[in-house]
């Protein structure tokens, strides 16, 4: 019998990891295909167990994220909040499709994360980014069937040596 | 938060209250990015954050420091001889240059206290190296592994081997952010070093690029033109370079050109930096004759005011849009 609830050690852990990938120095040629890891990670938990991800612990996630990239105070909470809400929303439906159409979804997630802060940046008055600025949900689609296995393993592994 | 983030029971889970929940969250983080933005407590929440965030740069850190020490100690003898030799022949092309400036310095000093101007201020620099942390794409931030332990106070100006760089934004204990020029919300106060055209250099949002957005039509400036810091706005020394003029728009019907210009520093690739220490001592503030009398209690503007007073009406411009506007 799968155990109804994941313990939360192995969900902030990931999360830290995501972090740390978000943070860490990548020559500038590659630091334009970063996917937005945070959001990948939790979209992940989200869709596998639910009660660990609430909006509340998500915006306090995202403040964290802004206070160690040193972004505009509220900007990523603002993104991983709607994302998350989003998720939540059609979590029934997204849990069921075929991982091709699940990437696909997830496209569609991290794309409308991007109008977001394209929204916020126009609204900053800074001019408008290049076509870079389109690649990391891209890069994203690409990783999350792997992600999806990837976190997918590490949980299994957690929870066979909480039971044994 | 009204509710607890715990609630597990379903009746919390209802789409309704989720929407309410999504709104509040909302509401919340546009409050937050709009107080950031316009500067109130932004700087507060994240000088008490630095505690929280000094241990996460640790560890993002760890991994390219220790990289860079595997390559450092497998980099062959050959290399580093050429670099040696290639930083004497630089150290001395440049001891050359610098053989004339005792002179140049004592020159200067008398020809000011000749016509009775202020005094330039004695700096220190310190040494500093960009921390190999990627901070978020729009920010126009670097980070530098000096911090308050060091000394460093926000508000310093940071300059490399070729111009200016940016001021210290947030000091953490061993770290410190710094918010570049090129950051739109960033003015600095230039001069035009050919012709001592005063104006304002705004940051563009792009890394290459410094807009110049004051300089009247009429005005002598011409691509190719160095501009320099004027030092006006009492947070950058004058006479640092900055840029490069690149392009002059004269449009018809127009009060002012449209100027950009190329910062001189390496923005986005540099490594070593200088964080300059303008709170060193300001070598004696020479007061004028009529404000000598002046009372004791608003001496602080009046050394501020001599140093000041050709150009009253750019630096009331130029101290407002320095910090966030």
């Amino acid at each position: 019998m799968i155990a109804r609830r994941d313990r939360p050690g192995t969900f902030f852990l990931t999360l830290a990891a995501a972090i740390v990938l978000t943070l860490l120095y990548l020559p500038p040629v590659l630091d334009v295909f970063r996917p937005y890891w945070v959001a990948l990670v939790l979209i992940y938990w989200c869709l596998e167990s639910q009660n660990l991800v609430t909006l509340g612990k998500v915006f306090i996630i995202g403040l964290l994220l802004d206070l160690l990239g040193g972004s505009l105070l509220g900007l990523h909470a603002l993104s991983l909040v709607i994302l998350v809400y989003l998720v939540t929303r059609f979590r029934a439906r997204l849990r069921f499709f075929p991982p091709w159409q699940q990437a696909l979804s997830v496209f569609a997630l991290l794309l409308n994360d991007r109008i977001i802060l394209l929204w916020i940046i126009s609204l900053r008055g800074d001019p408008l980014p290049s076509l870079v600025f389109w690649l990391p949900p891209i890069v994203g689609t690409l990783l999350w069937p792997w992600l999806f296995l990837l976190l997918d393993w590490v949980r299994a592994a957690q929870r066979r040596r909480a039971h044994t | 938060m009204v509710k607890g983030s715990t609630g597990a029971g379903t009746k919390f889970f209802g789409p309704t209250a989720q929407t309410a929940r999504l709104m509040l969250y909302g509401l919340l983080a546009v409050v937050l990015m709009a107080m950031d933005q316009r500067g109130h407590y932004g700087a507060g929440i994240r000088s008490q954050a630095a505690y929280l965030a000094e241990p996460v740069y640790h560890i993002v850190e760890w991994p390219v420091r220790a990289m860079r020490n595997v390559f450092g100690q497998v980099q062959s003898r050959r290399s580093l001889r050429q670099e040696n030799t290639a930083l004497k022949e630089q150290l001395l092309r440049q001891q050359g240059s610098l053989q004339r400036l005792d002179t140049l310095l004592e020159e200067n000093r008398r020809l000011r206290a000749l016509i009775e101007g202020a005094e330039g201020q004695a700096f220190e620099y310190q040494f500093a190296e960009l921390v190999r942390v990627d901070l978020d794409p729009f920010s126009h931030k670097v980070m530098v592994d000096r911090g308050s332990s060091d000394g460093v106070e926000a508000g310093q100006a940071v300059i490399d081997g070729a111009g200016v760089m940016g001021q210290v934004e947030d000091v953490h204990l061993h770290f410190s952010t710094i918010r570049l020029i090129s950051d739109p919300n960033h003015a600095l106060p230039v001069q035009i070093n050919r012709t001592g055209l005063r104006t304002i250099a705004f940051g563009s949002g792009v890394t290459g690029i410094l807009k110049l957005p004051t300089v009247p039509r009429q005005a002598d400036i011409r691509e190719g033109d160095l501009v320099v810091t004027s030092g006006l706005g009492d947070r950058f020394p004058g006479g640092y370079p900055v840029a490069t003029v690149t392009a002059i728009d004269r449009q018809e019907g127009q009060t002012f050109v449209l100027v950009e210009a190329t910062p001189l520093a390496a923005l986005d690739r540099g490594r070593e930096v200088l964080l300059i220490d303008a709170l060193a001592p300001k070598v004696d503030e020479p007061s004028l004759p009529d404000q000598q009398d002046a009372g004791d209690d608003n001496k602080v503007s009046d050394g501020e005011q001599s140093g000041q007073e050709a150009a009253r009406p750019e630096s009331a411009d130029a101290d407002g849009p320095e910090g966030e506007t």
